[in-house]
């Protein structure tokens, strides 16, 4: 679709950036509690058991009375699959009143500083995400400054937005070990060390992995990309299988990146405790906590707009084969985008509940030895069907 | 040639397989059926929900009668011998119209009792029996002293404290 | 309100640069390692923030992703292993001010000097190419990037390429001493 640059002061661009960076943020911030709700429940159905069940399914509370009606009638209560729900209210309040411990020998400034570079980076990565190519809806006449402005479903443009992603991404490394090395203790050290290691290794095969589709798309816009990518309009049609090489490979580099399991080393309880963040407490814990889970969506998205078609239906560029005039398959969707960003946070949860942790250097060997390889032959097919066909 | 089997990662789509299958079974009867039917997970809804004992399991010792609400006991005083606590304090006395001992007291100390069952095992006549009695918390010490009817504590009511065991059979 | 953001609009690389200078004296002055290559750290990203103000936005994102997510790490890396106590008493890190800052300022010197027409003389998208005549790409470019990548591999191949063979150098050398240590 077609963007014109609406002319605006630069008020009215810091106004209207402001709006935009907080309606995210809010939203953000209402998925990652969610996120760790349905943590907690997904893993739970996975292993058999039900999951958090009790805060709002109880006999007593402001649901009692329902529950209590539910329950004589013989049935499970309504709002059976949330009725553990409140409790990412209460993991948050927890986290707000926790006291705040520093170690008497940390490095106080640094302690500080490193769960705030995790957020930081973290979030300044939603700034170069494209939720929705294009105007998503006008704001009011009345409103102030800004009334009657397009409010469009991306913060910015950027010319280089997968490089802006991508540098961000790799400062949040930071946040894990400065974090680590201030809190002067042996076993945060060692995650953060191995924490360096890990996600140096794994941004090689990341990069290349996310090259595929700079190369097909030929630009390095976020959005233009993801158009490009989803219509297919330009892409050979063999230009499938390096997206489909490229889609899983990215995948896996994106769970190392994120610190997740089966690549949770720097938090491997089994030997160190619990890795970086060992000395942590209250909200900074949180910040970290918050980072990690931001850090998913922002993989997720990526994924989903790169690999899986973004804001259209079909992933792989095969929304080539629904015309544009099918009213509501063959438009472009806010819908579609986070579908696939769900389904995507929904398999990191199921691959958490599947997989062992790796040993460290299977995990070395798995970015080195295969992935490396991999992304390299993967871009070779790439280039070749770029400019063969 | 393990290389790419290392690359092309079967075991861990059959694993996800696996895991996800169960995903899909817990899912849809955790949330769609009703209660006492078709549940597949293991979590136990204790409070709302009776709870599915075991046969075995031991709870509180419980005097049983007969199809004419006669007492079975004939007061043998065989569990109270065998109580490796000696928890059981039962004294004989004669009823109208039965030819058998009739146990005027059957004392039952629940705060010693170690729930072995050997009483059960060594009564002849099949006139005591563990039930599924779990939740024997009490508020004050008395509580823990059970005996026949007309004391406050007996025997053949449910204990005061929980109303969700399975006392039945 | 909009004159006043104009201003600062227009003034953005002398705030990057400014902050960019106050990272890197930091990073001189800080007595711990660690603090150091956070200085550094700054420093970096304000000089990426400085090729924002000047619209090279590819340049200023691969300065962050070379040298802040990259580069730094691996100091970063190094400096954490270093055990900092056995190196305090005899200040190891402190033992060249004076003639660092002879450096500094013979550096500064022959740096003016030498862009001395082009700092103070003509415009600073002359200043960024350095010989206009030869650089057939830039004018063929749409986007920041194709830019770069025109002036890399086509107009400027060779410079290129022996840079990077200047690098090689360095590699091989590092592996060099690294073994006769060993040895």
């Amino acid at each position: 679709m077609p963007i014109q640059a609406i002319p605006m002061t630069l008020t009215q661009t810091l106004v209207m950036g402001l709006l935009q960076i907080v309606v995210v943020l809010i939203a953000v911030f209402i998925m990652v509690p969610l996120l760790t709700f349905a943590e907690r429940k997904v893993i739970g159905y996975i292993q058999v058991r039900l999951g958090a069940t009790r805060l709002a399914g109880g006999h007593v509370g402001i649901t009692g009375p329902m529950n209590r009606i539910m329950w004589s009638m013989g049935k499970v209560p309504m709002l059976s699959i949330v009725r553990g729900l409140p409790i990412f209210i209460a993991d948050a309040l927890k986290l707000i009143t926790k006291e705040d411990i520093i170690p008497a020998k940390a490095d106080r400034g640094v302690f500080t500083l490193a769960p705030i570079i995790s957020v930081m980076a973290a979030f300044g990565v939603f700034a170069a995400v494209a939720y929705y190519p294009g105007v998503m809806f006008y704001l009011p006449k009345g409103f102030p400054i800004v009334g009657g402005l397009p409010f469009q479903g991306f913060i910015t443009d950027v010319n280089v937005g997968l490089l802006f992603i991508l540098g961000l991404a790799s400062v949040g490394v930071y946040g894990i070990v400065l974090g680590a090395w201030a809190s002067n203790s042996k076993y945060p050290l060692l995650g953060g060390l191995r924490s360096a290691a890990q996600i140096v290794s794994y941004e090689v095969p990341l990069t290349l992995s996310l090259l595929v589709p700079v190369l097909l798309a030929g630009s390095l816009n976020f959005k233009e990309m993801s158009i490009l990518l989803a219509t297919g309009k330009g892409l050979h049609p063999l230009a499938i299988i390096p997206l489909f090489i490229g889609f899983f490979v990215y995948l896996t580099c994106g769970f190392a990146e994120t610190n997740r399991v089966p690549f949770d080393l720097p938090e491997a309880e089994t030997e160190l405790v619990a890795g970086f963040h060992t000395e942590y407490s209250g909200m900074k814990f949180g910040f970290f906590y918050l980072a990690e889970y931001a850090n998913m969506i922002v993989v997720s998205a990526l994924a989903t707009a790169f690999f899986l078609g973004g804001h259209y239906l079909l992933p792989f560029g095969l929304q080539r084969f629904i015309p544009e005039t099918v009213p509501f398959l063959g438009q472009p969707s806010f819908i579609f985008f986070l579908g696939k960003v769900c389904f995507i946070l929904f398999v990191f949860l199921w691959v958490r509940a599947t997989l062992p942790r790796y040993r460290y250097d299977q995990l070395m060997d798995v970015a080195w030895k295969y992935l490396l390889p991999l992304t390299l032959v993967n871009l070779f097919i790439a280039a070749l069907i770029r400019f063969a066909f | 040639m393990s290389f790419l089997r290392t690359l092309i990662p079967f075991d861990i789509a059959g694993g996800m397989k696996l895991t996800g299958r169960y995903f899909g079974k817990v899912f849809f009867s955790a949330n769609r059926k009703k209660v006492r039917t078709e549940i597949k997970h293991f979590t136990q809804e204790y409070p709302e929900v009776a709870v599915r004992l075991q046969p075995r399991f031991r709870g509180r010792l419980t005097l049983l009668k007969d199809e004419q609400g006669e007492i079975k006991c004939v007061c043998c005083l065989a569990c109270e011998k065998i109580c490796p606590t000696q928890v059981i304090t039962i004294e004989k006395g004669k009823k109208e119209g039965r030819k058998m001992p009739f146990p005027v007291r059957y004392d039952f100390e629940m705060e010693r009792c170690i729930f072995c069952e050997f009483c059960v095992e060594s009564c002849g006549f099949d006139s005591i029996i563990l039930n599924h009695q779990f939740e024997l918390a009490g508020y004050n010490r008395e509580d823990f002293s059970l005996g026949m009817e007309g004391m406050a504590q007996n025997m053949f009511e449910p204990s005061p404290v929980g109303r969700h065991s399975v006392a039945e059979d | 309100m909009e004159h006043q953001l104009e201003t600062i609009g227009r003034n953005m690389f002398a705030i990057f640069g400014v902050m960019a200078l106050c990272g890197a004296a930091f990073m001189v002055a800080s007595k711990s390692a660690v603090h150091s290559v956070l200085g550094f750290l700054f420093a970096m990203l304000c000089v990426a923030g400085c090729f924002l103000s000047l619209d090279a936005e590819f340049l200023g994102m691969a300065q962050i992703l070379v040298y802040a997510g990259g580069i730094v790490v691996l100091f970063l890396f190094v400096v954490m292993l270093v055990e900092l106590s056995k190196f305090k008493e005899k200040g190891v890190f402190q033992l060249q001010t004076r003639s660092a800052v002879i450096a500094v300022i013979v550096g500064g010197v022959a740096f003016l000097a030498a862009f001395r027409n082009l700092l103070f003389g003509t415009a600073s998208p002359e200043a960024l190419v350095l010989r206009p005549e030869l650089a057939q790409g830039l004018a063929v470019a749409q986007q920041n990037a194709q830019a770069v990548s025109r002036g890399l591999f086509s107009d400027f191949l060779l410079p290129f390429e022996i840079l990077s063979v200047i690098l090689l150098v360095a590699l091989v050398g590092a592996v060099v001493l690294a073994k006769t240590e060993r040895v």
